[in-house]
């Protein structure tokens, strides 16, 4: 299968989702997956196409761009490489590590960092930092999947040790604790 | 995903509103443990627990830190002493009490239920000797605790055992004096006792239960109010069908923590998963008090007019959300109003705002009763005994549970302090008004029939 990764980034407005799918329709490009998200006011969008079986990515590359380039949206391509979902085999429990204290350089850093040794993965990840000392306004927090077989305590210890480092509060707990409370 | 705003709500539930799993109850059936040897008995009913009990203590704490929700109270409930003890004398069921605090000492659970005997509708020997054997048994033991379910709806009430247990509150304490009398604070009496309590001091396991079970109480007065200031601070004009639905939607949340954790370790101990009782159980911090509801709500303070009511809106929609949260739910559920346990409503008595009758008013639409209630310490036996039998009837001609916990505090008239301790709490002792005289009613005995159910008004 002849796959693309498509990623665009630019100043957030209407119309932008529209003029990437516009312009891979008239390509003759399927949309596979489409993830797009907002910080603060840029927008940035992944999209997984399926090319026509002649184009390369070099093309759709230099195709996209001159459609979107008026937009001033920036284009970023590559090939789609492995199969589907490549990450499911194993038997994993979700995590959220979240954590909350005065904004400085480095935080991000330094909890990724520790939750990297550990060998394990982020799925997710939303951080706001509006600055200043109120912990409720500088929040990080992480989704990781932990194989069910990993041992939590030394990851905890490591974690509490960093955040107690970088001045933060944190906590990690099973995702369904949040499920439990907040939805039917 | 989660949402940002999931997350933050519920970290606020747990570090500023004090939500937790109040107790994880461990349910232990011990009816084959009896016998006539005392020795015997109690060393079965000691393996029996510490065979089930062994690992209870470390996974609640396990699951409690997966979930990052604390679970404050590591409890076991037993079948009741009185059927498993039938065949001994007082004495010797002093001795089991003892064994069954030194197990739970061991099994570093705070606190044992199930000193326990059902005797709505007579008393057999062993009951005879269980009660008696109550005050000596909690005056010697720490985490042991009793309660004697004298009136049901079915049954009516049974006026001799409510005189028996006036008498036996008012022993048990005298015989711990120095201590204002603590061990009347692990004494329940009931009417319409479930089988399925985690809370103590009520909690035995029914003999309609199986070998084993977890049962869960949930607390989070502190979450409601939060709940409900937040509400108000947005919208200042909210009416009360709204506040309910606001209390509804918090007892939902609340209710699912419990459920999640209790089947959890219930999963864990491989054994089966009873009930969630959703009640709002206070401790004696600020902020994790049921009084503090009321004021949130507009009351000045828990015992002025309006007082019933809101209680009765409370526990109302804390049934209706914690109902829609969990399909097992049992116990007690519903709002506690423990005097000495509650710090705002501890300060209620001080400062004259709830008085005795109030108190026995208000517990007509709530559970439990008169609970954890400091009396002066020259009571007679006979007026213990007069309110205990108002409370139970409440509770059978209402089809609801109620209950009385009242401790007589030796040496000590009202307005003065009792302190208890720990979750205990402290409190000062109320006024007991028109209780002078002797009370030839309660002398009389016999049984106050079941009420009718039909003609209801």
């Amino acid at each position: 299968m002849n796959k693309a990764i498509l990623s665009i980034l630019g100043r957030d407005r209407p119309g932008i989702v529209a003029a990437v799918s516009r312009a891979l329709t008239d390509r003759n490009c399927n949309i596979e997956n489409v993830s797009q998200t907002m910080l603060q006011k840029e927008f940035a969008g992944i999209f997984i196409v399926s090319m026509p079986p002649a184009m390369s990515v070099e093309d759709l590359h230099g195709e996209m761009t001159s459609s979107l380039s008026p937009l001033e949206l920036h284009v970023y391509t590559k090939p789609c490489e492995g199969g589907e979902d490549a990450c499911e085999a194993e038997n994993v429990e979700p995590f959220v590590i979240t954590t909350k204290g005065p904004d400085r350089k480095g935080l991000v850093a330094g909890i990724a960092e520790v939750i990297a040794r550990h060998g394990v993965n982020i799925t997710n990840l939303q951080a706001v930092f509006k600055g200043g000392n109120d912990p409720g306004d500088n929040i990080m927090i992480y989704e990781v999947d932990l194989p069910s077989t990993f041992d939590r305590s030394d990851l905890a210890k490591d974690l509490r040790a960093e955040a107690e480092a970088l001045d933060l509060e944190i906590s990690i707990q099973h995702r369904n604790i949040f499920e439990a409370i907040h939805r039917i | 995903m989660l949402t940002c705003r999931e997350i933050i709500s519920t970290l606020e539930m747990l570090k500023s509103e004090n939500l937790d799993v109040r107790t994880v109850t461990l349910g232990i059936n011990l009816l084959d443990c009896a016998g006539k040897d005392p020795a015997s008995v109690r060393r079965r009913i000691t393996e029996r627990i510490l065979g089930l009990a062994g690992n209870f203590v470390e996974i609640c704490d396990t699951v409690g830190q997966k979930y990052g929700i604390p679970v404050v109270n590591k409890r076991i409930a037993v079948s009741p002493i009185a059927v498993v003890g039938a065949a001994l004398s007082p004495e010797h069921l002093v001795e089991v009490a003892q064994s069954l605090d030194a197990v739970a000492r061991e099994a570093r659970v705070d606190f044992i239920g199930g000193f326990s005997a059902l005797v709505e509708k007579g008393m057999a020997r062993g009951d005879r000797a269980l009660i008696a054997a109550i005050p000596e048994a909690l005056s010697t033991t720490e985490r042991v605790c009793a309660s004697v379910n004298v009136a049901s709806t079915r049954a009516g009430i049974n006026m001799d055992a409510v005189l028996l247990m006036g008498k036996t509150v008012k022993r048990a304490a005298l015989l711990t004096a120095d201590r204002d009398g603590i061990a009347c604070t692990k004494l329940c009496i009931f009417a319409n006792i479930p089988e399925d309590i985690p809370f103590m001091a009520g909690a035995y396991l029914g003999i309609g239960e199986a070998d084993a079970v977890i049962n869960v109480g949930v607390s989070g007065p502190g979450v409601v109010k939060k709940a409900i200031e937040r509400a108000l601070e947005s919208n200042p004009d909210m009416d009360l069908g709204n506040v309910s639905e606001l209390i509804k939607k918090t007892a939902y949340k609340v209710t699912r923590v419990g459920e999640l954790i209790g089947r959890e370790v219930a999963d864990q101990l491989k054994i089966h998963f009873g009930v969630v009782d959703l009640s709002l159980a206070p401790t004696p911090h600020v902020g994790d008090s049921v009084g503090e509801i009321f004021q949130s709500l507009g009351l000045r303070a828990i015992g002025v007019p309006g007082t019933t009511a809101a209680l009765a809106l409370l526990n109302d929609a804390v049934k209706k959300g914690g109902a829609f949260a969990s399909s097992r739910v049992g116990g007690l559920s519903g709002a506690f109003i423990p005097v000495s346990e509650d710090l705002n409503i501890s300060e209620a008595v001080r400062e004259g705002h709830l008085c005795l009758e109030k108190l026995e008013a208000i517990t007509s639409v709530c559970s439990v009763g008169l609970d954890m209630v400091a009396l002066p310490g020259d009571i007679s036996e006979e007026t213990i005994s007069a309110i205990i039998a108002d409370e139970m009837a409440i509770g059978v001609v209402n089809n609801k549970t109620t209950a009385t916990r009242l401790i007589p505090v030796p040496g000590k008239k009202p307005g003065e302090s009792a302190y208890f301790g720990g979750l205990m709490g402290h409190s000062t002792i109320i006024s007991v008004n028109n209780a002078a005289g002797d009370n030839p009613f309660i002398r009389r005995g016999g049984m106050i029939p079941a009420p009718i159910h039909s003609l209801r008004n």
